[in-house]
Formats: C-alpha cells, sequence, structure tokens
C-alpha cells in the first residue's frame, strides 16, 4: 500500500523553482531516503509533503490525504522532526511533549503520560523531564525533537537530519529506532540526511534530488551498481598464473580482468556468472582463497550521480 | 475552531512568557509606577507637583471643560486639592491605557515575533492546528493577561488613591463611572489594538525586540490623550470614552483585518529562516 504519492511536485518562489516536477512514491513501512546537497529542494519537498506550505503544481497524497485539499488530516498523521529541534526552551522536556501530544490529539491522561513515560525513558530524559528545553545538549535537545515527533504515534514519519548533532551511541540508537518503527509496527518514514551511511544502512530505496528535480530513485545496491555499472568481484588466488588468466577471460559473463596486489579483479556482466567463474577458476586447477563482492560506496555512487547529471 | 486548542496555545505561551523576564519585568515596573509612584508623588508631594506642573494654568484648562457636578465639588477646595483631584482622575487618566496596550503589545511580539526569532515555528505550524486556533490562542496570549494586569492595576491604584485621598476630600475618588468605562470598556479595546498592531508588526519584522519597539509606537495616540486634556480640548468623560472605545474597536477590527490576511504560514516559515 502507497503511503506517500508525489504527482509532479512543484514549488516555485518568486521565479526561483525550488522543487521541479517532482513524482515517487513511497510504500506503507517503507524507509524512503531524500538525499541531495544543499538548497536542493529536500527541505521543500517535506514542507509540502507537509502540508505547510502549498505546491505550486501538483499535489502529493499522504495517507490518502491530499496536501492541497486536506492539510489538517495530513499533518494529523504524520510526524516531523524539522531542520530545527522547535522546541520551547522555556517549557520543560515534559511540558513539550505535553503541549504537542494534546495539540496531535492525545487527549486521554493515562495514554498520554505513559507514551511520555515511555519516550523519555527511550531517549535517556526521564530524568531529566522536568529541566527546561534550553538546558539541554544539542543532542538531547535533537533527542527531545524526535521523541515530539514520535509522541503521538504516527503511521509516517518525516525525519530531517535525525542523527545530526548526536553521539555515535546515541546515533545507532535512533537508526534502530527507525529501523524498529520501519520493520515492526510498520512506520513509514521519509528520511531526509546528509549522511550517506545512514542512508545505505537504513533505506530501502533513496531519491537523489538536485536542482529540485529526482535525479534518480532506487535502492542503495542499485546506485552503488549503476555507478559502477557492473558487478566486480575480487578473487584471492594461491599462485596466478597465465593459464588461469585465460580461463577467467574465457569464462561466461566476463566484461574485463585486472590483476591487482596479487588478487584478481574480475567485472562480470552480473552477479548471477559468479558461480560460473569459480567453477572455470577450480577446473583449470586454481585454489581460491577468498571471493569478494567489490561495491563501491554509496557516497561515490551519490558524487558519481550528482556530478554526472 | 476548536477552543480547546486555541486554550491549548494559549496556556503553552502562557507558560513561555511568565518564564520570560524581558516580558515579564516591564509587566511588573510600569503598573507599579503607574499605580503606586505617581499617586503618591501627586498626593504626598503637592506642593512640588503643582509648581513644576504649572498648576495655575493647568486648572484654569481643564476646570471649565469639566462637568458641573465635578466643578462644584472642586469649588469647595483649595488650590493644591483642586490640584491634586485633577491630576489623579483626570491628567493620569490617559497613562493607565499605556498598561493594556504596552501589556498586549509586549506578550504580543514574543509570541509572534519571538516564535519565529526562536525557531519554534515550524513544528508548531507542522501540528494540525487551524490558522484560526493559532491566532486565536495567540490573542488571547495577548489579551488576557493584559486585562488581568490592567484590572490588577486599577484595582492597587484605587486602594492607593483613595488610602491617600480620603482624610483630605471626606470621601472616596475612585472608582467612578469615568474610570469604570476607561478599565471595563476603552481598555480592552486598547489591548485589542495592542495586539492587531503587533500581529501586523509581526509578520514584517523577525524579531522579538524590533516588535516590541515598533509596538511601543502605540503610545503615540496616548500621548495625544494627555495633550487634549492639559489643554482642556478633550475632557476624558464617560460620553467621551465610550466614544473613543467605538473608535479604538474600529481601528481594531481593521486591523485585525489585514492580520489575519497576513497570518501565512508559508511567509511565517519563510521569515523564519
Amino acid at each position: 500500500m502507497e503511503s506517500i504519492v508525489a504527482e509532479n511536485l512543484t514549488k516555485r518562489f518568486n521565479g526561483f523553482t525550488a522543487v521541479d516536477n517532482l513524482s515517487f512514491t513511497v510504500e506503507q513501512g517503507e524507509i524512503f531516503g531524500l538525499l541531495g546537497p544543499n538548497g536542493a529542494g529536500k527541505t521543500t519537498t517535506i514542507r509540502m509533503l507537509a502540508s505547510l506550505i502549498q505546491p505550486t503544481e501538483g499535489d502529493a497524497y499522504v495517507g490518502g490525504f491530499s496536501v492541497r485539499d486536506d492539510a489538517l488530516r495530513v499533518r494529523e498523521i504524520i510526524g516531523i522532526l524539522t531542520e530545527n529541534p522547535s522546541l520551547y526552551e522555556r517549557l520543560s522536556a515534559r511540558e513539550n511533549l505535553e503541549f504537542f501530544a494534546k495539540a496531535y490529539g492525545v487527549d486521554e491522561p493515562k495514554t498520554r503520560d505513559a507514551r511520555i513515560r515511555e519516550l523519555l525513558e527511550f531517549f535517556d530524559l526521564w530524568d531529566r523531564r522536568g529541566d527546561r528545553a534550553g538546558t539541554f545538549s544539542k543532542g538531547m535537545k535533537q533527542k527531545l525533537a524526535i521523541a515530539r515527533a514520535l509522541v503521538h504515534e504516527p503511521r509516517t514519519l518525516y525525519l530531517d537530519e535525525p542523527t545530526s548533532g548526536l553521539d555515535p551511541k546515541s546515533a545507532k540508537d535512533i537508526r534502530d529506532l527507525m529501523e524498529r518503527l520501519s520493520q515492526r509496527e510498520g512506520q513509514t518514514i521519509l528520511l531526509s540526511t546528509h549522511r550517506l551511511e545512514d542512508a545505505e544502512r537504513l533505506c530501502d530505496r533513496v531519491m537523489i534530488i538536485n536542482h529540485g528535480g529526482a535525479v534518480s530513485v532506487a535502492s542503495p545496491q542499485e546506485l552503488r551498481q549503476r555507478a559502477t555499472g557492473a558487478h566486480v568481484v575480487r578473487v584471492g588466488l594461491r599462485e596466478l598464473t597465465s593459464s588461469l588468466s585465460k580461463a577467467v577471460e574465457a569464462a561466461e559473463g566476463v566484461k574485463a580482468l585486472d590483476v591487482k596486489e596479487g588478487a584478481l579483479s574480475v567485472t562480470l556482466a552480473d552477479e548471477g556468472y559468479t558461480p560460473g567463474l569459480v567453477r572455470s577458476i577450480v577446473d583449470a586447477g586454481g585454489h581460491i582463497m577468498y571471493v569478494v563482492p567489490l561495491e563501491v560506496s554509496l557516497e561515490d555512487a551519490y558524487l558519481k550521480v550528482i556530478g554526472g547529471e | 475552531m476548536r477552543w480547546s486548542k486555541a486554550f491549548l496555545v494559549f496556556r503553552k505561551d502562557l507558560s513561555e512568557v511568565a518564564r520570560n523576564w524581558e516580558v515579564m519585568a516591564p509587566m511588573i515596573v510600569v503598573p507599579v509606577i503607574i499605580t503606586v509612584l505617581i499617586p503618591a508623588l501627586v498626593t504626598l508631594v503637592p506642593d512640588s507637583m503643582s509648581g513644576s506642573m504649572n498648576s495655575g494654568n493647568l486648572l484654569e484648562t481643564i476646570i471649565p471643560n469639566l462637568p458641573e457636578a465635578v466643578k462644584q465639588t472642586l469649588s469647595g477646595y483649595p488650590e493644591a486639592q483642586q490640584m491634586i483631584y485633577i491630576m489623579l482622575l483626570y491628567f493620569f487618566a490617559p497613562f493607565f491605557l499605556i498598561i493594556p496596550l504596552m501589556v498586549s503589545g509586549v506578550i504580543a511580539s514574543d509570541s509572534f515575533a519571538g516564535e519565529k526569532e526562536r525557531k519554534t515555528i515550524e513544528a508548531l505550524l507542522a501540528a494540525p492546528l487551524t490558522d484560526s486556533e493559532l491566532l486565536m490562542g495567540k490573542i488571547l496570549v495577548g489579551f488576557a493577561p493584559a486585562m488581568g494586569v490592567t484590572l490588577l492595576s486599577f484595582t492597587l491604584y484605587t486602594v492607593m488613591v483613595d488610602a491617600l485621598t480620603l482624610g483630605r476630600f471626606g470621601f472616596l475618588l475612585l472608582p467612578n463611572l469615568t474610570w469604570l468605562v476607561m478599565i471595563l470598556c476603552l481598555a480592552p479595546a486598547a489591548s485589542l489594538l495592542g495586539i492587531g498592531a503587533t500581529v501586523i508588526i509581526s509578520t514584517r519584522v523577525k524579531g522579538f525586540r524590533e516588535a516590541q519597539q515598533l509596538s511601543a509606537l502605540l503610545v503615540v495616540p496616548v500621548l495625544a490623550l494627555l495633550l487634549g486634556q492639559a489643554s482642556g480640548f478633550l475632557i476624558m468623560g464617560p460620553a467621551v470614552l465610550v466614544m473613543l472605545t467605538i473608535l479604538v474597536l474600529v481601528v481594531d477590527a481593521a486591523l485585525f483585518g489585514v492580520g489575519i490576511s497576513l497570518f501565512n504560514r508559508e511567509r511565517i516559515l519563510s521569515q523564519s529562516h
């Protein structure tokens, strides 16, 4: 089931096109990454999908509600972590969550209190619940802002740089939380991030946008593969002979062969040719020590996509 | 409009305001000056006050324009006491309007422009609250404390004035009809004027202080009233105050009409970055 459907979303500010004819869908329970350089249009896209600003052209449907015509319903069913933590610094952590829980319609006091406690305990903020948010560190503020986005248990979450400002342990906790929300609780997560390792680990699919338009939509693995254009494996051999090299060159699906640091670097047309390659080496009397798929990182793929646009 | 949501915004803003000394300080200091120091100075140092204010001229310009009953009351008193009466009940009356204007202006500046400045506005705008719920919550947070402080200040002023003058005059000067009309009719209208103007100002500025400084210009009409009284041109009796209330309410309606049309999420968001 589709959780988010964007159809030709376009936003112009005084003649400047911030988002240009963006169309994509996000399935229920999917973690969908939004990648792109600063000013690419990620925040504007999120703001349109949150019904904070109106599209100039096109429309989007979140949980079946139009961001144009059902703004209030859209805002009811989403949780959003904005670019800034947007916390009321003179209010305590608990007061911040209470206000937003009530604003999002968590009216039953017992349910509300239990939810607030659960979130504050999860984020290690329960002992500081009565302290003003203004006294918190950057990381604590970020955690409280994420707790605020989750307080009404939304089906769809928009997270803008959720691990920004967090120490490694807290960042890992947030990544684990996102995985749990997506896999166990079926929440849809739209993740805007510059941390490509977060996108690589978490996202089912990513959309790279630049100058307001979609450059590429694919899974991180597909993106990496597109960047190399082929599947590359590194084969370690006890001894490399010319007959072995010839046997590898002759194997089905082999596009190129290179010798690097005593190992073979073999470019295959598809990863499905890997077993045949192994068989050819063994048949030719070779002793294989290891076979490792060589992949470019998502960062390399991202830079290639952005650079080659 | 769901009133529970408007009150939610109101209570949240009130909690924030109560913890902000930049907002609370003028809300305490100005009323104390107007309600305690001024009557104390006027009654306890009548000779120095009358000398410095050129009491003869002031009495000559104001007394002829007062209602007959008041003129008769004053005719039996010496000049110093006439001066106290006029200063406390007429001359300083416009000053009292500074309280609802100032309090509502300061709070509305914090509530509208302050929220933009502190970058808390995006999460608030992303919450499922309608424009009218947000706006009403923020109007209430300017209005309710302004009227609370005004009523408290009037009570304090009444007690101070009566305590300081009962011995001299033999009757209670306050409350009287003029002051009741001013506090119960004109002050709420003035408070709404402060909020309406600040809503508009806040859409144009980025910060709390800028909004507060611009909304301070609202004391100009109060000074005009003061001059009007000092010159004898406009004596603030009940009828004049009712007319002023109607005039201010018309201006309020116009200001709120403009303010609501300017209350645009997209514009607010674009200014908060």
